[in-house]
């Protein structure tokens, strides 16, 4: 008698010995899947992650498996949805992504994701980076998501408008220019006051993005390294950062943090904080095959390198083909998919293997940018910050108002601008 | 024998007999039963089930936590978002419900004179209602998208400071206002033409050689007339008002009524409370708040709503009955 990992995991759950040998009986044989019966796997997916690629090689691989994919626009989109199906107890898709500024919620419900350790994800375990696989792994040790992509960071900008502002605009010279290795937040700040002062026109587009790079460069973030102790009132760091934005409010265009593909085609700005998975959005704003338009992507990222999101797989406990889905699931994070993934979307593999595939590619669309090679570097020793539960409260709704406010204008001082943000925090974190 | 001369002689029933006047008196509740079982699963449970949440710290995705009585509604109640939120969301129902209802009503008006073409004008102005409000709400968005939309470009070009349709509160209650002005101007109206369209002809002809013009004959035998169903479409606005959701969301889609809460509306803070916030047990209190905000707002429009327009005429005309108009069915 074969004793599978499915059964395992149901004589786990029953919790006895006698039992399980019962069940085995019952369903060894019974309820594996074979091969050839038809079924329909669901999965979740948001923004430009890019492993839909890979969604017809796997069909045709396994000719009785058809992929009913959903993308949702964003990472807040798919949080809501899968919180509101996780609660109700029914509805999530077989297969769902999960973004890493969510993810310690869902760690502390992980038993709504099925142990991708009964469907042999440990076997590979050394595929992923440590930190990256940590981070899917909850308290008990019980492997709920398997990693995609994670999000070391660079910049993308606008070589054509820097040299017609008499400004370096080669990848080399523009990373050189705000301090390379040694790049800070002061000295790129300065660098876009040269590029406004010698065109009037607008370096950034919104000032939210450097906060949450700023934010995620730190040793600690909004919470300590126990992921439970708010590391946010009296916090210098972050403080210093938020006075530095204002100081520097007069260099932005004032515009939202997404969705600026109008403005971005206008030359309104200049400059774009990329994480891996950006390079998708931005190239997002152009036709798809477009080339040519000045954006490039340089190797530099002030303050230190950064990780900024990446996503998970986990399969839902509701699932009825659990078996089917964890195959799924893991094949598509394994490393060639991945891999393939970011040569469609430049979501960086969070796999060493996947890494070193995509090590020579280039973008077309960013100047033919060696992005493999620069997101190498990126994330050499970057490891991501421990995020708390009220982590996504504190980005969105204590610091995104008020960085929305001196984004417009209505907040001119570094002191209040801190003052409001505390007093947001008052009323929306518990402490 | 039937069952009426059984009584009668008081001889005993028999069971076809007693069946016979079961059925006399137990089917018109078995015929209407289907609405109200699918209510009690559908409605009142939910309703009921709300409270019991209310009551307790509730976490989205943990569950039912520990008993705190009315807690979660003091905490609601004292939260500046709350008002904030309440505040935003009596405005959008003022800007969208008043201006709405004069348009309805003048348009109402034209349509029920002799138009040419009357079947083709009265189908044109439900048109805006079949569309989907998420339809709606994104044509919309664009329009009054302060970067680049045309409203923008309108003003840029005629060398005026653009309004911050997204940023600032009343321009946002103006924009979210008019999208729901859009959507159900003409379907009120076409319900008052139909209150209208019952108002006897005669009584107009005999205002008229009474020598009242089309002014006085529109306020003192068209308003008057049509205050029922008046009524009627005053409160389903007031429901439907207090609970604008789709509009606001849509707005602006990575926050929840604003990135500074400029347009939250009551049904979005609660939506922050359930999703994004995760406390479940704060948001089914608002939901009751909110439900009790409601009855109240209905009741002081009802109460206005029966002053207007009624005094000196009704002493002199006696009110037709039929002028209601049967139509219900959910609003938003």
């Amino acid at each position: 008698m074969k004793f599978s990992r499915r059964t395992a995991t149901v004589a786990a759950i029953a919790g006895t010995a006698s039992l399980a040998l019962v069940l085995t009986g019952c369903q060894t044989g019974g309820n594996e899947p074979s091969s050839d019966e038809p079924i329909t796997l669901t999965i979740t997916t948001f923004g430009t992650m890019g492993i839909d690629v890979n969604y017809e090689a796997y069909q045709e691989e396994h000719p009785n498996v058809t992929i009913e994919a959903t993308n949702l626009e964003n990472g807040g989109a798919a949080r809501d949805d899968a919180y509101a199906k996780i609660a109700a107890g029914t509805g999530l898709s077989d297969v769902v992504a999960i973004e890493e500024g969510w993810l310690s919620t869902i760690r502390e419900v992980s038993d709504a994701f099925v142990d991708l350790r009964d469907y042999g994800i440990e076997d590979n375990k050394s595929d992923w980076l440590d930190w990256k696989y940590a981070q899917g792994t909850d308290g008990d040790g019980r492997v709920f998501g398997a990693g995609l992509d994670i999000g070391p960071q660079g910049l993308c900008f606008r070589g054509d408008l820097f040299e017609a502002a008499g400004l370096p605009g080669d990848r080399e010279g523009f990373a050189e220019a705000i301090g390379g290795e040694d790049a800070t937040w002061e000295s790129f700040f300065e660098f876009g006051q040269k590029y406004t002062a010698a065109t009037g026109k607008a370096f950034y587009h919104n000032p939210s993005f450097f906060w949450n790079s700023f934010v995620n460069q730190q040793d600690e973030g909004y919470y300590k390294a126990d992921g439970t102790t708010l590391n946010v009132k009296d916090n210098k760091a972050l403080q210093g950062q938020l006075d530095l934005i204002v100081e520097n409010a007069n260099i932005g265009a004032g515009l939202p943090g997404w969705g600026v593909g109008d403005q971005a085609k206008a030359d309104d700005f200049a400059v774009y904080t990329c994480p891996s998975w950006m390079l998708g959005v931005v190239s997002g704003y152009y036709d798809a095959g477009t080339t040519g338009t000045g954006w490039d992507f340089a190797d530099v990222l002030p303050g230190g390198a950064a990780n900024w999101g990446g996503a998970f797989l986990g399969v839902s406990e509701s699932s009825e083909h659990k078996e089917a889905a964890a195959d799924l699931a893991l094949w598509l994070a394994a490393p060639a998919q991945q891999a393939a993934a970011f040569e469609a979307a430049g979501p960086f593999p969070s796999t060493i293997e996947g890494q070193e595939l995509v090590g020579d590619s280039v973008n077309a669309f960013f100047n033919d940018a060696p992005v493999g090679e620069i997101f190498t570097n990126r994330a050499k020793g970057v490891v991501a910050q421990v995020k708390g539960p009220e982590d996504s409260v504190i980005q969105d709704n204590v610091f995104g108002p008020v960085l929305d406010q001196i984004s417009q204008g209505e907040i001119t001082d570094g002191a209040a601008a801190w003052d409001a943000a505390m007093v947001l925090f008052d009323q929306l974190v518990k402490q | 024998m039937s069952t009426l001369d059984a009584r009668r002689t008081g001889s005993r029933l028999t069971f076809r007999q007693k069946l016979a006047n079961f059925d006399y008196k137990a089917s018109p509740y078995l015929y209407i039963s289907p609405f109200f079982l699918m209510f009690a699963v559908l409605g009142l449970f939910p309703i009921i089930y709300t409270v019991n949440v209310s009551l307790y710290n509730w976490d989205l995705l943990k569950g039912q936590g520990d008993f705190v009585g009315l807690d979660n509604y003091v905490t609601t109640l004292t939260d500046p978002f709350f008002w904030n939120a309440f505040g935003n969301t009596i405005s959008i129902f003022l800007l969208s419900a008043v201006p709405q209802l004069i348009i309805a009503t003048v348009i109402a008006a034209v349509l029920d004179q002799a138009i040419r073409a009357s079947t083709f004008w009265r189908m044109s102005i439900l048109l805006p209602y079949i569309a989907a409000p998420v339809a709606v709400a994104v044509i919309f968005t664009q329009i009054f998208n302060q970067f680049g939309g045309p409203i923008t470009g309108a003003m840029e070009a005629l060398g005026l400071e653009p309004i911050r349709w997204g940023f600032d509160p009343f321009p946002s209650h103006v924009a979210i206002a008019t999208m729901v002005n859009w959507r159900w101007t003409g379907y009120n109206a076409l319900i008052l033409l139909a209150a209208m369209q019952a108002i006897p002809r005669d009584i107009y002809e005999s205002a008229s050689l009474d020598g009242a013009g089309r002014a006085r004959r529109f306020w003192s035998i068209t308003i008057p007339m049509i205050r029922p169903t008046m009524i009627f479409v005053i409160i389903t606005s007031t429901i439907g008002g207090l609970q604008i959701f789709t509009e606001p969301k849509l707005f602006d889609g990575q926050s929840n009524g604003g990135s500074n809460r400029q347009f939250q509306t009551i049904v979005l803070y609660l939506y922050e409370m359930a999703f994004p916030r995760r406390d479940f047990g704060r948001a089914a209190a608002t939901a009751w708040i909110l439900f009790l905000i409601i009855i109240l707002v209905g009741l002081i429009n009802y109460a206005i709503s029966r002053t207007i327009a009624s005094q000196d005429i009704k002493r002199n005309i006696r009110l037709p009955k039929r002028a209601a108009v049967n139509a219900n069915g959910a609003r938003r």
